[in-house]
C-alpha cells in the first residue's frame, strides 16, 4: 500500500519561534549539545521527565537536524505523559532518520498510548512498509499490541514477522497462540509443532509450543491428539498450573471427570499453592460423584477468593446433589450478598429453601419478592410463589401467581398443570378441567392438516 | 518462580492462559468447527435468534463447492486487472488498513419464503473503494471480478472451476462494501469465508463471495471468463415470462423487502392466552417502514411493533402481543420499506425461476 503522508507532513513540527536564537559557533553548540543530553539522561535517572523534555527542546533549538535530540525529547514527553508533543517530535526524529526503525516502535507505543487506533495503524503500515525484513521489529510491536489487548494489530504484527523468516521461538509460540484464538488452528497447529520439535529450544518454551498445539487440536476436535500434547506440556514445564488447568478442561468437555481430577490434583502436588487448580478440581470432583472432597476444596476457594462467583455456584450445586437445600440455600444467599446481580440467584435460593422441611413460607416469599424485584418478566418467580401460597393452603393467590407465570410463559405445561389443581382446590371443578385441558394441548404433537 | 511462568512473564502475552481464559477466548475457539468437507448447507430456525444479531455459529450456510483449507501464511487477495498498481494483501495488510464496521443482513437469494436462509450480523472490514484506490483502478473500469479459494463444478457440463462473481463497479465504490475480516468482533468462523470474504449489504448474498483471493477490475469491454465458463452467468437470474411467452432474463441484485414469523412455527399447538408472535423484517436498499401481522389468512391486518430501530441493510425486529381464543388461525407477516414497496401474498406467476421469493407465507396454528 502507499506510504501515508500524514507523517511527512507533520514533519518539522517544532516552531522556530519556540527557539531563542542561538549565537554559540560549532565547536560550542556540540559542547552545549552534550552538557544538554547528560542534563536529560541525568533528570530522566531521577524520573524529572519535565525537565528532561526542557532540556532536550533546548537541544532541538540548538540542532534541529538532530534526529537523537528529537527522539530525546520524544520518550521525555511521552515518559511525562504529554502524548500529543511527544508524537511531533517521534515523527520529526524519524522524518530526520527514516532508515531507522526506532522512532516508529516509540511512535506505535505513543500513539496506543492516546488510544489513536488510526495513527496506530498508519504507523504499523510505513513500518511494514520501510522495514519488512526486521524480524525483530515486527516481534516486538506484535507483543507490545498483544500486552495492550490489541489483539488483532498484534496478530497482523505476527504475521508480519513471520514473514520475515527471522528465528525466534517466543516469537513464533506467540504467534500460535494468536492465531488459536482466532480459530487458524491449522496454521496455530504448524507452527507451535516446529517450536515443539525443534531441538536446543528451552524446555518452558516447548512447553507452552505443546500446549497451544494441544489447544488447537481439541478445537479442530482431534482430541487425542490434543490430550498427547498437553501431556507432553505437563512433563517439559511441571511448575506450569495452566498446563495441568488445559488438560483438565479437555478431559471435563469429554465428561472423563476422573482423570480431569487425576490431572488437577497432579498439578496440586507440584504447586501446592496453586488457587487457579481449585475450582477446577472442586468442579470436577463433584462431577465424579466424590462430593465431600469437592465440598471441601469450593469451601476452600470461596475463603480464600470470596469474589469467585463460579466457585458457589458449584458448591449450591453440590449441596443440592447431596440432598443439602439449606447449605444450598446458604450458599446461594451468600452468592448474592457478593454479586447480587447474578442471573436467578434470588430464584435459586427461593426454590433451595422450598426443599427445606419444614418450609420457612415466609422466608422464601421475601426471597422471590428480592426476585421480582430483579427480574419482573421472570416467569419462575410467580411460579414458585404459587407453589409456595399452594403450601399455605392459600390457593386464591396461587393461581393468581399462576396466572401471571402463564402470561410471563404461555407455553410452559407445569405452570397450568398447578393452575387446574389451584382451581381444584377452591371447588372451581370446570375452571380446572379446562386450564388442565389447555396443558394436554399443549402437550400433544403439533396439528397435522 | 516456575519456568512456565518466567515465560509468560518474559513473553508478555497470553501463552499462558488461565482456566478462564480458556472458557472465554475471543473468536473462534468454542465454535464448532468445520474441516473441508462436502459444500455446506445450514440454517438455523429464526425463532432462536435473540436480539437482532445472529450469533456467528448460527448464522445461515450455502456453499456451492467444499470449504477450502486456508493458511493465513499462504493466503493472499490479490488486486489486478485494470489497474495502476497490481496489489497481493495479507491478513496484516487488512487489519492495519482504515476500516468499516457495518451491521448488515446476508440472504440466499433463493431463500424460501418465511425460510431461515437469512442472518444478520455485524461486519468489519475494509471498505473496497480504498482497497480499488489504492491499487489505482481505472477510471472506466465498469465492474469487478471476485473469486473465491473454493472451485468445483457448478453445473454438470462446467469445467472445474473457482466460484466467481461479477459486480459493477458502482456497488463496489458504495461505502458500505467492504472486504470483510470479522463478524460480531470476531474473526470470521471458516464456515463463514475465513479469513476474508467480499460484503454487499442489501444485495443477495452469492455475490459476497466468500474466501476471496482475487478482485480483478474490468472494463466494459473485458470479458469476465471464468464467470462465464464456470455457467455462473445462467444461475442467479431472474427469469419472467411474459403473457406471450417472451422471457426477460436480468441479474439479482438488490434483496426484496421481505418478513418472516419467527414464533410461532407452522402447525402449532398454542394455548388460549396472551402471547408475542415475532419475527424479522429487512429490505434492500432502504429501511423497513412497517410491518404488519394477520391471523386470518391476509384478510385483516394490524400493526406489528417495531422493537428495534429500522436501519440501512440490517434487519428489524418486530412483535405483535396477540391474545386468541380458542380456534384455527392462519398468520402472515407483511413488511413496508420507505420506498413504499411492500411484500406481495403470493408468488408472481410470471416468474420462472426459483429467487426472490418474497410473498407472506401462511403459519398455521391451533389454539385451545
Amino acid at each position: 500500500m502507499r506510504l501515508p503522508a500524514v507523517i511527512l507532513l507533520l514533519a518539522g513540527c517544532l516552531r522556530a519561534a519556540d527557539c531563542v536564537p542561538s549565537r554559540l559557533g560549532e565547536q560550542e553548540k556540540l559542547a552545549r549539545l552534550k552538557q544538554l543530553d547528560a542534563a536529560a539522561q541525568d533528570a530522566f535517572d531521577h524520573r524529572q521527565f519535565s525537565v528532561a523534555a526542557q532540556r532536550y527542546r533546548d537541544a532541538v533549538c540548538l540542532a534541529p537536524k538532530s534526529a537523537r535530540a528529537y527522539y530525546g525529547l520524544g520518550i521525555a514527553e511521552a515518559a511525562n505523559n504529554s502524548f500529543p508533543a511527544a508524537r511531533r517530535a517521534l515523527e520529526t526524529a524519524w522524518s530526520l532518520l527514516p532508515e531507522n526503525q526506532v522512532p516508529l516502535a516509540m511512535l506505535v507505543r505513543v500513539n496506543v498510548a492516546m488510544k489513536d487506533l488510526e495513527q496506530v495503524k498508519a504507523t504499523l503500515r510505513i513500518a511494514a512498509e520501510r522495514f519488512p525484513r526486521d524480524g525483530e521489529l515486527h516481534s516486538s510491536l506484535a507483543r507490545f499490541l498483544a500486552e495492550n489487548q490489541l489483539v488483532d494489530l498484534a496478530l497482523a504484527e505476527g504475521l508480519r514477522f513471520e514473514q520475515t523468516g527471522a528465528q525466534d521461538t517466543g516469537a513464533a509460540v506467540a504467534l500460535a497462540v494468536l492465531e488459536n484464538t482466532v480459530g487458524a488452528y491449522d496454521d496455530a497447529i504448524r507452527i507451535a509443532s516446529l517450536v515443539e520439535e525443534q531441538p536446543g529450544v528451552a524446555d518452558p518454551v516447548k512447553a507452552a509450543a505443546a500446549g497451544v498445539v494441544g489447544l488447537s487440536y481439541e478445537n479442530s476436535g482431534r482430541r487425542e491428539e490434543a490430550i498427547l500434547h498437553m501431556k507432553l506440556a505437563i512433563q517439559l514445564a511441571p511448575a506450569q498450573e495452566n498446563s495441568y488447568v488445559a488438560l483438565a478442561y479437555v478431559y471435563e468437555k469429554a465428561q472423563r471427570y476422573k482423570d480431569a481430577v487425576d490431572v488437577l490434583r497432579q498439578g496440586r502436588q507440584q504447586i501446592p499453592g496453586s488457587l487457579e487448580l481449585l475450582l477446577p478440581l472442586g468442579s470436577n470432583l463433584i462431577w465424579d460423584h466424590q462430593y465431600d472432597a469437592g465440598i471441601e476444596i469450593l469451601n476452600e476457594l470461596i475463603g480464600k477468593r470470596p469474589q469467585l462467583i463460579e466457585a458457589y455456584v458449584r458448591l449450591a450445586e453440590a449441596y443440592r446433589l447431596t440432598n443439602q437445600p439449606e447449605l444450598e440455600a446458604r450458599t446461594m444467599q451468600r452468592l448474592a450478598a457478593v454479586k447480587p446481580d447474578y442471573p436467578m440467584v434470588h430464584v435459586l435460593a427461593a426454590r433451595a429453601m422450598m426443599n427445606v422441611d419444614p418450609m420457612n413460607t415466609a422466608a422464601v416469599l421475601s426471597e422471590l419478592s428480592k426476585a421480582e424485584k430483579i427480574a419482573p418478566g421472570d416467569a419462575d418467580v410467580f411460579y414458585l410463589r404459587g407453589k409456595a401460597y399452594e403450601t399455605m393452603n392459600r390457593y386464591r393467590e396461587a393461581a393468581a401467581a399462576y396466572e401471571h407465570a402463564i402470561e410471563l410463559r404461555p407455553l410452559d405445561p407445569s405452570a397450568y398443570y398447578r393452575l387446574g389443581m389451584a382451581y381444584r382446590n377452591l371447588g372451581q371443578i370446570d375452571r380446572s378441567r379446562q386450564i388442565v385441558e389447555r396443558m394436554q394441548h399443549l402437550k400433544q404433537p403439533p396439528t397435522v392438516r | 518462580m516456575a519456568a512456565g511462568t518466567a515465560l509468560c512473564k518474559r513473553s508478555r502475552i497470553d501463552i499462558c492462559m488461565t482456566r478462564r481464559d480458556l472458557l472465554l477466548l475471543p473468536g473462534a475457539s468454542l465454535l464448532p468447527h468445520i474441516r473441508a468437507s462436502e459444500p455446506q448447507n445450514l440454517s438455523f430456525p429464526l425463532q432462536s435468534i435473540e436480539g437482532a444479531i445472529t450469533p456467528p455459529d448460527m448464522f445461515f450456510v450455502r456453499d456451492h463447492f467444499r470449504e477450502p483449507e486456508i493458511s493465513l501464511r499462504s493466503w493472499r487477495l490479490s488486486i489486478g486487472g485494470r489497474v495502476d498498481r497490481a496489489l497481493e494483501l495479507g491478513l496484516a495488510d487488512l487489519i492495519e488498513a482504515p476500516l468499516k464496521k457495518v451491521e448488515s443482513l446476508l440472504e440466499c437469494a433463493g431463500n424460501a419464503a418465511g425460510g431461515s436462509a437469512a442472518s444478520n450480523g455485524i461486519w468489519e472490514g475494509v471498505p473496497l473503494a480504498y482497497l480499488l484506490q489504492e491499487a489505482g483502478a481505472s477510471r472506466d473500469a465498469s465492474a469487478v471480478a471476485l473469486e473465491g479459494a473454493d472451485s468445483g463444478r457448478l453445473l454438470p457440463d462446467s469445467p472445474d472451476l473457482p466460484y466467481c462473481q461479477v459486480v459493477p463497479m458502482a456497488k463496489c465504490l458504495r461505502p458500505e462494501s467492504i472486504v470483510a475480516f470479522k463478524l460480531n468482533d470476531q474473526f470470521l468462523p471458516r464456515k463463514n469465508g475465513f479469513p476474508a470474504r467480499a460484503l454487499f449489504p442489501g444485495w443477495y448474498a452469492m455475490d459476497s463471495v466468500k474466501w476471496l483471493r482475487r478482485i480483478t477490475v474490468l472494463s466494459a469491454d473485458d470479458e469476465p471468463s471464468d464467470f462465464r465458463r464456470s455457467g455462473m452467468n445462467k444461475v442467479y437470474n431472474r427469469i419472467v415470462q411474459s403473457a406471450s411467452g417472451d422471457r426477460q432474463v436480468t441479474r439479482l441484485q438488490e434483496v426484496l423487502v421481505k418478513s418472516a414469523i419467527a414464533w410461532p412455527a407452522d402447525k402449532m399447538n398454542l394455548p388460549a392466552a396472551k402471547l408475542t408472535v415475532r419475527g424479522f423484517a429487512w429490505t434492500g436498499d432502504g429501511v423497513v417502514r412497517s410491518v404488519e401481522v394477520s391471523t386470518d389468512g391476509g384478510r385483516a391486518w394490524v400493526p406489528a411493533r417495531l422493537e428495534t430501530r429500522p436501519k440501512q441493510f440490517g434487519w428489524v425486529r418486530w412483535s405483535y402481543t396477540w391474545t386468541p381464543t380458542p380456534g384455527d388461525y392462519v398468520l402472515m407477516s407483511r413488511a413496508t420499506d420507505d420506498s413504499g414497496r411492500q411484500q406481495p401474498l403470493q408468488r408472481d406467476h410470471a416468474r420462472k425461476d426459483g429467487y426472490e421469493l418474497n410473498f407472506c407465507p401462511p403459519v398455521t396454528c391451533v389454539v385451545r
